[in-house]
């Protein structure tokens, strides 16, 4: 696959149309050639734009686009959750895997908790691709490069990201390093924490409502950053009303990036762009207004496909 | 839905789309059958009429997906069966698929038996489309009724009189269906089949069928009769609209379901110029102006599209001690869509309220609207201010909105300010220099630092129309040195500003500028410690290269300058930049002549 292929697929999937599935399957083949060889933990250099949940709004990452600037001329961190609930799964993920097969260097994705079989098969994205190319082919190539995806990253060796937060049997982000990626997302564990977890104001760590991951609290973050020689973390998960939300004097901030969330939360979203010497600057953005989106097919899934 | 991987068409060996059209998987069949166009060409005519159409007679059993892909397919089928004379073996597959249960197949069917209805004779329509027509008419279930009601306007021209009187009778029993669903396309196929009549008949069969829809106890089925209210009124004379319409059009209007009033107040403009001879102008105002304050949103709102024709065919006098009282309330409604949709349609007042009026009582309108919570109503004023801007002329207009727009120029919503800027050419041609520069080059500049990127990207389009307009000497003296400020700005996005502007403007600027200071400062970028800058400055000298290598003076500047900073970046560590430099300096050495 050439640079004009691939340049050919971004401009069809920026339209939001698909790709076919032998496209599909060879963009992930290459995905993957280009993710094996990231790090758990991978390094990122500032400047960056770190972006939190997409879940398929499709036309509202295209909103995020016309805020923060195109790949490759801006670099993006997308933390985790492009899939599920939203109408787009299909075209919303393959568009980031597609740009960053294009430009491995000017974007990061990393894994959120939907970029998972279990998850996936619930919340939409596998009953989308089985409704947009009859088969869960392009579902079944999508979920083995989603065991590829880093599980974290840290930008400029300051600012440690992750989808969701903190696990109790992780203090180092060396022990991060140690853990096999390569599977589906545990139910428990370091590796299910990273993607699950969520800060709240408890003493060190609390039971997560969600049934997986913890609660962990301002003591926790304190001491993680500190071990490891960081300045702050930056996570999503979370749906925040404004767009984005600081925690335990700033050393902790949530950012959401699905503007109107499931097309209902009444929302807005955020971005946060890192420039060259990491200074902070969050473009909040609201869901793209109707005439800039296409109208879903108003037709539902035949039954037959369910 | 389907794989988009089938779309080519004459891979697929014909045998085995025969053998899909059977196929278990429905995903097969469905695809079999949008090919089945080649697969009657390759049976031939012949084969096609005795073989593949009774095969598709007995399909009528399959799922929907499969029965709606083949009443679309048969509708384009004459030319395979062998032309319009063979047409009618058509009408028997397609009036299965007309008595169907679910909706959407029994449409396709009906519109694919009116395309074939077309090329039918009038012999074939007697003897074949008109027995269908009445089988399905006297059909014990009410989808095959359904179905008949769209079957009558494309035969009825070209039937004889005794068919055309049954006809007539038969849709006035459709009209009176026992089934709602059935009066509901009685009333939406009424227009098209009037349409067909002989002006004899209009009072005859035309004004009973609308007089027994329009009174209809389902609203579903008396907001569809609107339309054919506004059609048989432009075919009746004035006397006869007085006569025998008058009076629907007045229930219509005040039908106590909002659905019905709302597709009243949609067509309102044209129902009061057919009504106009016989309604006095007190009362159609009247009947606007419980429009403009109906209880319903929906209503109000589509009312609003009704203004300016509306108080056209009524006149400035009128509107100004009648209507605009009303009018004035709306900019306050608690509705966003319908303030959105006032802010929409009122700058149409404009020509008709002419310049002193206008500014008079429209532009407080505006300014209110422009002040106004949600970005869209703001949005809906400014972009369309040019048709108010024709009337009052610039001065007046900058006079009172200018400070509002300077506002908005700096509104949280980036769609505002957006539309903004689009609007300050026109403003620019207007405002000439001295004005401009003293108000707005300010901001035009400020915007060039926008925290949004698609504003910046349109400031730098901005600053190259205002070029185009103010001239290169004024670009050098202005512009140019305020974006040259910013190539060294902290921010990488910022930087990035200053290349596309600077690209973008070179087209209008002189060649003294481009070698004196555009190209300095590009290439100034090319050690710039971001690569996102650098390659886009490979981009940038692409898109010069072309500027340079037609004028005469800026040539040698090629291989001096531009080559040797290509050459550098092709060494760049960072792979993106490598890949645009050598895309640039492929371009710049083997120039497109």
């Amino acid at each position: 696959m050439g640079t004009s292929d691939l340049d050919r697929q971004i401009q069809l999937l920026r339209n939001c149309e698909i790709i076919t599935e032998a496209e599909v399957k060879e963009l992930c083949y290459k995905a993957r050639e280009i993710l094996i060889e990231e790090s758990n933990v991978q390094q990122v250099d500032a400047p960056v734009t770190i972006c939190g949940d997409i879940h398929g709004q499709f036309y509202d990452l295209k909103e995020l686009f016309k805020v923060g600037g195109e790949c490759p001329d801006t670099n993006y961190l997308f933390m985790g959750d492009f899939v599920d609930r939203g109408y787009y799964s299909v075209e919303t993920f393959l568009l980031l895997l597609a740009l960053k097969v294009r430009y491995p260097d000017r974007i990061t994705l990393i894994r959120g908790n939907h970029e998972s079989r279990q998850i996936t098969q619930v919340y939409g994205f596998y009953d989308e691709c089985l409704r947009k190319y009859g088969s869960a082919n392009v579902w079944r190539y999508c979920c083995e490069i989603f065991d590829y995806l880093s599980l974290a990253a840290i930008i400029g060796d300051k600012i440690f990201c992750v989808h969701g937060g903190l696990s109790p049997t992780i203090t180092t982000v060396d022990q991060i390093r140690t853990i096999d990626r390569k599977q589906e997302v545990p139910h428990t564990g370091g590796m299910c924490d990273l993607l699950w977890s969520d800060p709240d104001n408890v003493e060190t760590w609390g039971v997560s409502p969600r049934g997986a991951g913890y609660l962990f609290g301002s003591q926790v973050v304190q001491s993680f950053l500190q071990t490891n020689g960081l300045d702050m973390i930056a996570r999503a998960h979370q749906l925040v009303m404004e767009g984005y939300k600081r925690m335990f004097d700033d050393r902790i901030v949530t950012v959401w990036s699905a503007p109107n969330y499931c097309y209902r939360c009444g929302n807005v979203a955020a971005i946060l762009e890192f420039d060259e010497h990491l200074a902070q600057d969050f473009k909040i953005f609201e869901a793209a207004s109707q005439e800039n989106r296409g109208v879903p097919s108003k037709r539902p899934a035949p039954d037959y496909f369910l | 839905m389907m794989n988009p991987e089938m779309s080519e068409n004459s891979l697929y060996p014909i045998a085995v789309l025969l053998d899909e059209l059977k196929h278990d998987d429905l995903a097969l069949r469905l695809n079999a059958i949008r090919r089945l166009s080649t697969i009657a060409q390759a049976l031939g005519p012949e084969r096609t009429r005795n073989e593949l159409i009774p095969f598709l007679d007995e399909a009528a059993e399959d799922e929907d997906e499969i029965l709606l892909a083949i009443a679309e397919e048969l509708g384009n089928f004459v030319d395979n069966v062998g032309g319009p004379e063979y047409a009618t073996v058509l009408l028997h597959p397609l009036g299965n698929l007309a008595s169907v249960e679910e909706t959407v197949v029994r449409e396709k069917a009906v519109a694919s038996l009116n395309h074939i209805g077309t090329v039918l004779s009038p012999a074939q329509l007697e003897s074949d489309f008109i027995p269908l027509l009445k089988r399905l008419h006297s059909a014990e279930w009410f989808t095959n009724r359904a179905s008949a009601a769209g079957l009558f306007a494309v035969a009825y021209a070209r039937v004889n009189p005794a068919l055309q009187a049954e006809m007539r009778q038969a849709y006035g029993q459709l009209c009176q269906d026992p089934t709602p669903m059935v009066r509901r396309v009685a009333a939406a196929r009424l227009s098209e089949f009037v349409r067909q009549l002989q002006p004899e008949f209009l009072i005859e069969a035309a004004v009973p069928y609308f007089n027994c829809l329009s009174v209809d106890d389902q609203d579903s089925v008396r907001l569809l009769t609107v339309e054919p209210l506004v059609t048989i009124s432009s075919a009746l004379t004035t006397e006869q609209v007085g006569e025998f319409l008058l009076a629907a059009f007045r229930a219509l209007a005040v039908d106590k379901s909002w659905r019905v009033r709302y597709m009243v107040a949609d067509k309102f403009v044209e129902l009061t110029r057919v009504m106009a001879p016989h309604v006095a102008k007190e009362e159609v105002v009247a009947m606007f102006v419980s429009f403009l304050k109906d209880g319903e949103a929906e209503v109000r709102t589509i009312i609003c599209s009704q203004i300016p024709g509306f108080c056209e065919l009524v006149g400035r006098e009128d509107v100004l001690e009648k209507i605009y009282p009303h009018l004035k309330e709306l900019v306050s409604d608690p509705a966003q869509p319908v303030r959105s949709a006032f802010a929409t349609h009122v700058s149409g007042l404009a020509p008709l309220f002419e310049k002193e009026a206008t500014h008079q009582y429209l532009l407080p309108l505006f300014l209110r609207l422009l002040k106004d919570d949600f970005s869209e109503v703001r949005l809906n004023i400014i972009s369309r201010l040019d048709k108010v801007n024709a009337v009052i002329g610039i001065e007046l207009l900058s006079d009172q909105l200018l400070p509002a727009i300077m506002e908005l120029a700096e509104d949280k919503q980036w769609r505002v300010r957006l539309a903004i800027i689009e609007y300050i050419p026109l403003l620019a041609k207007q405002l000439g220099v001295a004005f401009f520069d003293e108000q707005l080059t300010h901001l035009c500049m400020s915007w060039l630092g926008d925290r949004v990127f698609s504003i910046r990207e349109a400031a730098t389009r901005n600053l190259k129309n205002l070029t185009d307009v103010f001239g290169a000497e004024w670009a050098k003296g202005t512009i140019i040195p305020k974006i040259l400020g910013l190539a060294n700005h902290p921010n990488y996005l910022y930087r990035m500003t200053t290349i596309f502007a600077l690209t973008t403007i070179v087209p209008s600027v002189t060649p003294e500028v481009i070698r004196a200071s555009i190209l300095p400062a590009i290439e100034s970028l090319v050690t710039d410690d971001i690569p996102n800058i650098r390659f886009n400055v490979a981009k940038s000298i692409e898109a010069l290269a072309p500027v340079l290598q037609r004028d005469p003076e800026l040539r040698p500047l090629v291989p001096a300058q531009i080559v040797p900073a290509l050459t550098t970046l092709t060494q760049d560590p960072d792979q993106d930049v490598r890949y645009y430099a050598q895309r640039a300096l492929q371009t710049v050495q083997n120039p497109v002549s």
